[in-house]
């Protein structure tokens, strides 16, 4: 089967089996170096990419559902200035996931602080209003609840769950900065 | 790498009509919801796949939520986020919290409500969660050209040891239908992680209803997800008409009858998931009497 998609900025046509999952077409057929597991589905969670700016389990996405896709890996993401907050955040608590697991939960710490940042409801209401107040005020509750629950989906034990939620707050802090300077 | 092994076809139908004429003339082709329970199967790359994939993705009939003053229809391929986000007006809190509680976002935008219910081998939260909400299943039956349609109550899908039993014939879940009644005290617990640790897990949800501290319209189900579904009409029975509170004895008792119950009906419950189960059982008796003494 052919698949046209882009992987990391490149345009890229893939002859590849149709069922085959994601992670092993960029272990297999890119040559990428971040994808360092297959776990066939069992959700290790070692293998997260960013497919249309969202995170997904490369290992449970097949070749067929990746027509015109925008896959971007931890190789791409590195070079964005996104990387830079969680960087800073992993220098200042002075914690940072083991090699194995490195890229999967900076891009796992990306997902949330998109989820955290990117709310289209807020881009929905004026920027003075009580509601967007309002909102901003529970969007500084952090619902940690959630956060736990979306890092525990990689299942490496090199880090405690109190410095990573210490990682995603500081790395909020910076992002938040950020989108203020920008605005 | 994988030498021999032919790529299998992807049939993407646009329609249900579309999908009963490839269903009939591909018999084993396989029907493909979000996928991650198939991808997470042993044997499933590389592997020889005869009559090719039916890839439900383009069907947007089963893509659609509605409701109306007595029921939510929900189509089979929405996806367990999407139903998180549109249905927080709409949803009971028990579905609610069973979604919260299903997988991290990440894997939630990949699990479809009909792959969901339709894994063959294994109970999931949400079979658990809509058994106890008495929701429908609109099931398609596809046999030979001719195609029937059946509402199938979910508890009613599944065997007593959480098999799917929807035949040998070529099915499609198409839809779930939920009532708007509901009790007014619901719960849903899953402990340990039903994919990472089966053996362990032990999943809970509870519904009743409360008028003038008696209890009424108890439903109940709890699962072990490779060993058992199991609903206990002759608990939910003792339990509608008990006045609140409810005696600690009389919890403590009710409790050991569920658990003398699984032990009677199911093989396999490890020791650590009847006392799991036992437990979860009496903290909602118990919640159910703290709330009732301070109202």
């Amino acid at each position: 089967m052919k698949i046209e998609c882009t992987i990391d900025g490149k345009a890229l046509s893939l002859s590849v089996n149709s069922n085959k999952p994601l992670s092993l077409i960029l272990m297999e057929d890119v040559g990428n170096r971040t994808i360092i597991s297959h776990c066939r589905g069992n959700a290790c969670g070692n293998c997260i990419v960013l497919i249309n700016d969202e995170a997904e389990l490369s290992c449970i996405i097949p070749a067929f559902r990746l027509r015109e896709a925008n896959i971007k890996t931890f190789e791409s993401y590195q070079k964005t200035r996104q990387y830079r907050d969680i960087e800073r955040a992993y220098q200042s608590t002075g914690n940072t996931p083991c090699p194995n697991c490195y890229a999967s939960k900076t891009l796992i710490i990306e997902s949330i602080l998109q989820e955290l940042t990117n709310s289209t409801r807020l881009k929905a209401l004026g920027r003075n209003s009580p509601q967007l107040r309002d909102e901003k005020q529970s969007e500084e509750k952090l619902d940690k609840k959630a956060i736990i629950q979306e890092l525990s989906l990689n299942t490496c034990q090199c880090m405690d769950m109190s410095e990573m939620l210490q990682i995603v707050e500081i790395a909020l802090t910076y992002r938040r900065r950020k989108r203020v300077r920008r605005n | 790498m994988y030498e021999g092994i032919r790529s299998p076809v992807i049939h993407t139908p646009k329609t249900l009509s579309e999908f009963a004429t490839i269903a009939y003339r591909y018999p084993s082709a396989v029907i493909w919801a979000g996928g991650s329970y198939l991808m997470s199967q042993k044997e499933y790359y590389p592997s020889e796949i005869k009559d090719g994939i039916i890839d439900l993705g383009s069907l947007e009939e089963l893509k659609k939520i509605t409701r109306n003053d007595r029921f939510v229809e929900i189509g089979a391929m929405v996806t367990a986020s999407q139903l998180l986000f549109a249905g927080k007006l709409v949803l009971p809190p028990v579905l609610q919290e069973t979604l919260r509680t299903l997988a991290s976002q990440i894997v939630r935008r990949q699990i479809t409500v009909g792959g969901s219910l339709c894994v063959p081998d294994i109970r999931l939260a949400l079979s658990t969660a809509l058994a106890v909400l008495d929701a429908m299943a609109e099931v398609k039956y596809y046999q030979g050209g001719k195609v029937s349609t059946h509402w199938i109550p979910i508890a009613k899908l599944y065997d007593k040891d959480g098999k799917l039993l929807l035949g040998s014939q070529k099915a499609l879940l198409t839809r779930i239908r939920i009532g708007l009644e509901y009790g007014d005290y619901q719960k849903f617990v899953c402990v340990e992680d039903p994919i990472r640790n089966t053996d362990e897990c032990v999943i809970v949800a509870f519904q009743a209803n409360r008028s003038q501290n008696a209890l009424s319209k108890v439903q109940f189900c709890i699962t072990f997800p490779n060993k058992a579904f199991h609903i206990s009409k002759d608990l939910e029975s003792k339990l509608s008409g008990l006045t609140l509170p409810i005696h600690p004895e009389r919890v403590n008792t009710l409790s050991y009858e569920l658990v003398a119950e699984l032990t009677k009906m199911h093989s396999g419950i490890s020791e650590l998931q009847l006392e799991r189960g036992r437990r979860i059982f009496e903290s909602f008796l118990h919640d159910l009497n703290a709330q009732s003494l301070s109202s």
